[in-house]
């Protein structure tokens, strides 16, 4: 009798303590940190498309230099805008800074349009056009910016979610109690239409 | 009391505003029927049945899911977009392996689309999906013979996700047709597509393995595309409706 009474005692601590976790997760306590999560996970997986379009360009540039070298100022152009692009330091941060993330954003538009301007020259040289290299360079490209056009959509809708989570009630209450320090972040602003791939046609 | 009538009062129209928020953007995708979806009426039966065999047994061999849909419209949407977004609503694909593959036809709008899951991007690189798409689609659909083009793009698919049909080989076709001293070039062309391939897998091992479940996962959540059809979710994978795959936009796409 005493033995299942002091089980019984010992027994109720843990049950408890689940018991309370379970009421103070249903109430959202861990939306925060997760959603928090998924819109960084989101956000790499968004700068890992801009870094894989980077790493294409090199390649692309050396197949058009032999074929259309003359094309000085548009090869020049997609180089520089590539460089300004990846000169800047991607931290972890920039997520939660407007001024860092505008001047990234701005940096990869610039180079989407110089990209764009080069394959819309490279349709003047037929040989260009039929070179075995230049055409899987082209279909990679052309995937590459589809899928930064996916990470980014699901970037933003992280984002939405996280950044309604923290203005939203029950996440309201732990975004002014326990996660002060969670900050809305920043999201594209540019129209969809901008970071269409170039359209190409073979 | 009042209080608590008008907090009350509050969620219910939070609710109201949430709801027709999601609503403001659906998207309607034609009713699933099975592995082959022929809204747009443009396959007979006899083809549309050979092609639900081949990708029945596709599925049978080595669980990757091929689908083929043509729709009427894509209700304003680039075919990028509506592909990926039909991906995930139905969830192309074993939820595990990511390995589920699209083919889309939208013949009022001349484009058509390969949309490839995450898992199976190593195998049909954007680049030899443009291939299947220039050389065994397109031909077909400007003569108008869309079972033909469909037919072919399928076989060519599944005999690469089957291994019996080799990237070189579908490289060649194109060659063979334009000029006949390529082969160097298709060698260069094979190689090239090994080297890439090994790198997509071995970069989609590290980097995306643990993300494809993730994405998955975020995506089932996200309730504001609806669908005519609910069958995705109730279903389970004995079926022919999709294991819950995802993408994230490889493959290649082709107008005509």
């Amino acid at each position: 009798m005493a033995f299942s009474a002091t089980f019984a005692r010992f027994i109720r601590i843990p049950i408890l303590a689940a018991m309370l976790g379970l009421l103070l997760s249903g109430c959202g306590v861990n939306n925060i940190p997760s959603h928090e999560e998924s819109a960084k996970a989101k956000w790499s997986d968004v700068q890992n498309q801009y870094q894989r379009r980077a790493d294409l360009i090199p390649n692309l540039i050396e197949t058009v230099k032999g074929f259309a070298a003359q094309e000085r100022t548009v090869l020049e152009a997609v180089t520089a805008a590539r460089a300004n692009a990846t000169s800047i330091k991607i931290s972890p941060e920039i997520i939660n800074d407007p001024e860092a993330f505008k001047k990234f954003q701005e940096a990869q538009a610039q180079l989407s349009g110089a990209l764009g301007r080069l394959i819309a020259v490279s349709e003047r040289y037929p040989e260009l056009k039929s070179n075995q290299n230049f055409l899987t360079l082209q279909s990679q490209l052309e995937g590459t910016e589809n899928r930064i056009a996916v990470a980014r959509r699901d970037y933003i809708e992280a984002v939405r979610v996280y950044n309604t989570e923290l203005r939203t009630f029950p996440g309201v209450i732990w975004a002014s109690t326990l996660y002060k320090s969670n900050k809305p972040m920043e999201t594209f602003t540019t129209a969809t239409d901008l970071s269409r791939p170039p359209q190409v046609r073979f | 009391m009042r209080r608590a009538l008008l907090v009350l009062a509050l969620l219910v129209l939070a609710l109201l505003f949430g709801a027709s928020a999601a609503y403001a953007q659906t998207l309607t995708f034609p009713q699933q029927t099975g592995r082959v979806t022929d809204d747009a009426g443009i396959l007979d039966s006899a083809t549309r049945a050979a092609l639900v065999e081949k990708l029945a047994g596709l599925e049978a061999r080595n669980t990757d899911q091929l689908f083929v849909v043509t729709v009427k419209s894509l209700q304003g949407y680039a075919i990028e977009d509506y592909a990926n977004r039909m991906f995930r609503q139905w969830g192309i694909g074993q939820r595990d392996k990511n390995n589920g593959v699209l083919l889309l036809v939208a013949p009022s709008d001349r484009k058509v689309r390969i949309e490839v899951g995450y898992g199976l991007e190593g195998t049909l690189t954007d680049a030899i999906t443009k291939l299947i798409i220039e050389n065994a689609i397109i031909p077909r659909f400007k003569a108008n013979d869309f079972p033909g083009g469909i037919t072919r793009g399928v076989d060519n698919l599944v005999g690469l996700l089957l291994g019996e049909n080799s990237a070189q080989n579908i490289a060649a076709q194109k060659s063979a047709g334009e000029s006949k001293a390529i082969p160097v070039m298709a060698v260069f062309l094979t190689i090239w597509f090994l080297i890439a391939g090994w790198i997509f897998y071995m970069m989609h091992r590290r980097g995306l393995g643990g993300g494809g479940s993730n994405y998955s996962s975020g995506n089932h959540s996200s309730s504001s595309w609806s669908s005519s059809s609910s069958s995705s979710s109730s279903s389970s994978s004995s079926s022919s409706s999709g294991g819950g795959g995802s993408s994230g936009g490889g493959g290649s796409s082709g107008s005509w």
